[in-house]
């Protein structure tokens, strides 16, 4: 689901305000984006917990470099950049067998935001494809993981994508395509099962 | 990956021109097996975006700016932080250039006029060779040794002897008011013969040596005693 779009002027003026060392203004940066910035980390690293201490982190991190911000980009674009690279250094450092999925599917469905009606039976599929496709994203070589979560669960361009990852679109591309099929062949054999 | 799998792929970008997703969707009609692989990758695209989203915990905002606020900056802080904070430099081509010449005009003025460290020692008279001991630290201790050279009608002298290779070209002397030429060399202790050279083709010794030795061609070199 892409960012809602953010007048660039809104953001520059928090911006120009958190620059002063204005706490409250950082404060509404962070409220906007920080759902964005969780749901990332969470689908590169499978853990909630560790999401939000990453998404945390990449906060801290914007608000000291906020300096050398150049207003020529978009704000979340930055974010993004900063957030992708946190989590890249955390599976770097993880141990194999570390950073298993612990959210129950269950339960963050019945927190979402969608509110149309569902029959029982729909809805069961609807988590178990959810939950297998979590599990699925999870087990993607993490380029081909980074790029398939910007690309489709994020919604953003190849160019956006381009401008975070500093990696050419037709690079970006192929890494997305791998995704796919990856992700589709899985959920084949599952449903082969 | 087969060009098939990738005209699947680009139809998912919506990268296809409008003749080859006409070509594309006419394919799928007729080949089972490649509708069946795009409508796969389309399951896999549309779920992608239905995944349900995390809402961050009730905390995450207030531990944010928890870690935020600092505790009361100290003076000694903000002052170190004024002089460690990073900052951006914006420069033109044109300011650099300027910045440039300063630097290069200090560095040679420098050099050419800042002296070595000279210290006035008493040294035993030779000719009027002024002789001035130098004590850079660090370094083997030199003497400066003034050579002077009464020549009005020379157009140029220079000096060559065992202290240059006997190079006249290496140690010109220059010129000063009344026709005398004069040069301040740095020697280490020892003895050197040398001669003068008077428009670069005249070899003369110095008048003034108290000290002489034949150079083996009948001529007489200046012997320079140099001690600290």
């Amino acid at each position: 689901m892409p960012i809602e779009h953010r007048g660039v002027s809104d953001d520059a003026k928090l911006i120009v305000r958190s620059l002063k060392h204005d706490h409250d203004a950082f404060g509404q940066l962070v409220e906007r984006y920080a759902t964005v910035i969780v749901n990332l980390a969470y689908r590169m690293v499978g853990d909630r917990t560790e999401a939000e201490d990453l998404a945390q982190e990449t906060f801290l991190a914007a608000f000291k470099s906020l300096p050398t911000f150049r207003a020529e980009s978009k704000f979340s674009t930055w974010l993004y950049r900063i957030a992708v690279n946190k989590c890249k250094d955390w599976l770097r450092a993880k141990r194999p067998g570390q950073g298993v999925q612990d959210v129950d599917v269950d339960e963050v469905l019945d927190a979402g935001v969608a509110a149309e009606e569902r029959t029982p039976e729909r809805l069961l599929s609807q988590q178990q494809v959810a939950a297998q496709l979590d599990r699925a994203i999870q087990r993607l070589p993490p380029l081909y993981r980074e790029a398939f979560v910007l690309k489709h669960v994020e919604g953003l361009s190849y160019e956006e994508m381009q401008e975070i990852l500093s990696v050419n679109a037709d690079t970006l591309k192929m890494r997305v395509y791998k995704g796919r099929l990856q992700l589709s062949r899985e959920l084949v054999e599952l449903k082969e099962a | 990956m087969g060009e098939q799998d990738l005209l699947i792929q680009r139809f998912l970008d919506d990268d296809l021109t409008p003749e080859e997703r006409v070509a594309f969707l006419q394919a799928v009609d007729a080949d089972p097996s490649l509708r069946r692989r795009w409508l796969n990758l389309e399951l896999v695209v549309a779920e992608a975006a239905q995944l349900p989203r995390l809402a961050p915990s009730a905390r995450f905002l207030a531990q944010v700016q928890a870690k935020l606020a600092p505790a009361s900056i100290s003076r000694w802080d903000r002052f170190r932080a004024a002089f460690t904070v990073p900052r951006t430099l914006e420069w033109n081509l044109a300011g650099a250039m300027v910045a440039a010449c300063v630097a290069i005009v200090a560095v040679v003025g420098l050099m050419r006029f800042a002296p070595e460290r000279i210290v006035e020692v008493p040294v035993p008279a030779a000719g009027n060779q002024a002789q001035t001991a130098s004590l850079s630290p660090g370094q083997e201790s030199k003497v400066f040794v003034r050579l002077v050279l009464l020549q009005p009608d020379a157009r140029s002298v220079s000096v060559a002897g065992d202290f240059n290779g006997w190079n006249p070209g290496q140690t010109k002397l220059e010129r000063s008011e009344g026709g005398m030429w004069t040069a301040t060399i740095a020697l280490k202790p020892g003895r050197y013969q040398y001669m003068f050279v008077i428009d670069g083709k005249q070899w003369i010794a110095d008048p003034l040596a108290e000290e002489g030795a034949g150079d083996g061609f009948g001529a007489q070199n200046a012997v320079l005693d140099v001690a600290i």
